[in-house]
């Protein structure tokens, strides 16, 4: 593509330096019951170059953990322990104008409805720019002429055509491929992906994979994808992290995790998606139960009262992530697993 | 199977998406009251503006041995009791009825928006402060307010301009007939934000939490930013309604305050000081009244039918 050059030439390599640091977040709403811990003292990580999945059914803080990284949390939740390091700064203690340097700047957001995410009174090569002129200080001629770079970038036909269009005149897939468009324009470090292709249908979701995918390889960024589909982004990351009621219960290298899923939660998880050779009569396997409620979450591990292997440690203690198997790249935070491990 | 014949020519061209303003324009034109609104206001607003290179006599010269004449060609309203030309005198007021509109207007939507967009966006004590202060506002009669403000500063201040003038003999203090417009103005925007304050916020509150907001703060925006290109221009349309039947109230309340005396002093000419005028020699002179009455109800009339037609156009759920 003849705009490549304008981009970092960097291949995307995991060099293993940490680009994002996350220890210890705690994230508390405040209720009228007084606060509730939503996020219990999240570890995670990001290497320059890699690809992170997060995975977790809905509610167990996947998207707050990613917001509170950029300071956007809502109004009555906050983070109240913790920090979280990108690029060697704790993101918690900048001032606001630094922030929003690293907002756009250094980390790019995709949001989960490409259909509201968009300005709808503003043409999008305007939305575009504004990033443009705002952290690198393009004129708008300048800023236009990147912007039409950009869609053709994420494959938008007719790019030039498409900069004067109002969001409405777009489709899904387009306004996801702008919105990724505008979540790279000032070529991030690290593009954050919060479910983005949940409001999207089958084929168009495959194609924005495929798009990141791409782009990642090309630009040289890091990603972190979230989403509660294991199966959708399995060609995409290097490494998962499974998400339980605000807490990281397992880390793994993809292939690690789908070939031996540790904690019992993600091997429901990995149950619970359906196969093409399964019997047709067979019915999907779930989850009994719900994820605790963010102000009763219970003493030991969170996962206990639906764990099907629990015994009476875990409603007792809390487990911590150890390492399992080679030079510890999988982690666990369960107690019959690491036992098991122990024990072969 | 049948064959689809090749030589049919394909239709690829497809409509062009049209921009909710376009669409909003289609729908106006539609509604025969909002088009007859919208001409009047046009043509008023145009009377406004070149009027007075149009009128045939000075609203100001008198002619005494013409003193209340019914309406004839020479004089198309006829003349008051200085025989001054009625017609010039409702093409002045007109523009001094505009005039007075859209500067309160103007105000009131500044104070109002600015104040409105940021308690809603920013929320708290900001938010708290701005809503006492519409409340407190809202909660003062209008017109006593208008005529305390003008009745108790109104003399101070023409005798401290008088003070001025003999000291310095500074011939700007000796024109009183801006310094009229200033209380006027001052005293009715002072009495006209709040509903735009309360409307904006309202619409902010909402537009804040869509997913766009988070989107642009996450994209690094400043907050001035953000509220300046993303939070207000959605909040445009009911602000563009509200706008409309703003004019229309303003230029009712201006006619009422001169009406009442606390409004544009004579000889200025505004509706409401002829209408005052009129009313005492009606029963022998009622084109005196009858003229500048009718203008009055006819501009009145027309706003309003602009602001509905624009609300249905602009709110296409709640139009039939």
């Amino acid at each position: 593509m003849m705009m490549a050059n304008d981009f970092r030439p960097e291949p995307a390599t995991n060099t293993g330096e940490r680009l994002l640091d996350v220890k210890g977040l705690t994230i508390e709403i405040d209720t009228r019951r007084g606060p509730a811990t939503v996020v219990d003292g999240i570890d995670l990580h990001v290497d320059k170059g890699e690809t992170l999945g997060i995975v977790g059914e809905s509610g167990c803080g996947k998207s707050l953990t990613m917001l509170s990284l950029m300071r956007l949390l809502p109004n009555k939740i906050k983070v109240t322990k913790g920090e979280a390091n990108f690029a060697g700064r704790d993101l918690q203690k900048l001032s606001n104008a630094e922030l929003r340097k690293v907002r756009g700047g250094e980390v790019g957001f995709i949001f989960q409805d490409p259909m509201t995410s968009l300005n709808p009174v503003m043409r999008i090569g305007q939305q575009l720019a504004e990033p443009l002129i705002y952290h690198r200080g393009m004129t708008k001629a300048q800023a236009r002429k990147r912007a039409g770079e950009l869609l053709r970038l994420v494959g938008i036909p007719g790019p030039d055509e498409r900069l004067d269009a109002y969001p409405h005149e777009l489709s899904g897939g387009m306004r996801q491929r702008v919105m990724i468009a505008i979540g790279l324009a000032c070529n991030p470090q690290l593009l954050i992906a919060d479910e983005p292709t949940t409001a999207l249908d089958v084929t168009i979701q495959a194609q924005i994979v495929d798009l990141v995918k791409e782009l990642r390889d090309k630009l040289g960024m890091s990603v972190v994808w979230i989403t509660h589909d294991l199966a959708l982004i399995a060609g995409l990351v290097d490494r998962i992290n499974v998400l339980y009621a605000g807490t990281v219960v397992e880390d793994a290298p993809v292939d690690a995790l789908f070939a031996n899923p540790s904690h019992p939660y993600t091997q429901g998880l990995l149950a619970s998606i359906p196969k093409l050779t399964d019997e047709r009569s067979a019915r999907l396997s779930s989850i009994g139960g719900t994820p605790p409620e963010p102000g009763r979450r219970p003493k030991g591990c969170p996962f206990a009262p639906r764990c099907p292997l629990v015994e009476q440690i875990c409603r007792d203690r809390v487990p911590s992530l150890e390492g399992i198997g080679q030079a510890g790249a999988h982690r666990v935070a369960c107690f019959v697993a690491q036992r098991k491990l122990e024990a072969a | 199977m049948s064959t689809v014949p090749v030589t049919t020519p394909v239709e690829t061209d497809i409509e062009p998406p049209v921009s909710l303003w376009r669409d909003a324009w289609y729908r106006l034109r539609r509604n025969r009251l909002a088009v007859f609104g919208l001409i009047v206001v046009i043509i008023l607003a145009f009377t406004a503006a070149f009027g007075p290179y149009l009128t045939p006599h000075d609203f100001l010269s008198q002619d005494l041995g013409a003193r209340n004449l019914a309406p004839s060609m020479s004089h198309l309203f006829g003349t008051d009791d200085l025989g001054r030309d009625v017609f010039s005198r409702v093409v002045y007021g007109t523009r001094t009825a505009f005039l007075v509109a859209v500067v309160v207007t103007f105000i009131a939507v500044l104070i109002g928006v600015t104040l409105g967009a940021m308690a809603g966006f920013f929320g708290g004590l900001l938010d708290r402060i701005v809503m006492w202060l519409t409340d407190m506002t809202m909660s003062i009669p209008n017109l006593l307010l208008v005529v305390v403000i003008n009745a108790s500063l109104k003399s101070p201040i023409a005798s401290w301009m008088e003070s001025r003038y003999l000291a310095t003999l500074n011939p700007i203090y000796r024109e009183t007939v801006w310094v009229d417009f200033l209380l006027v103005f001052g005293s009715m925007a002072l009495i006209s934000w709040p509903p735009y304050a309360r409307l904006v916020r309202a619409q902010v509150l909402s537009i804040r939490s869509r997913p766009y907001i988070t989107a642009a703060q996450a994209l690094g925006l400043t907050n001035r930013l953000i509220l300046m290109r993303y939070v207000v221009p959605n909040a445009l349309g009911p602000l563009i309604v509200a706008v409309s039947a703003g004019l229309g109230t303003a230029m009712v309340l201006e006619s009422a305050f001169s009406f009442l005396g606390v409004g544009v002093n004579p000889p200025t000419p505004s509706w409401g000081n002829m209408i005052s005028d009129g009313l005492r020699v009606w029963q022998h002179y009622p084109h005196l009244l009858a003229a500048p009455a009718a203008i009055l109800g006819l501009a009145s009339v027309a706003f309003s039918f602009l602001g509905d037609g624009l609300n249905d156009a602009l709110n296409p759920r709640g139009a039939k």
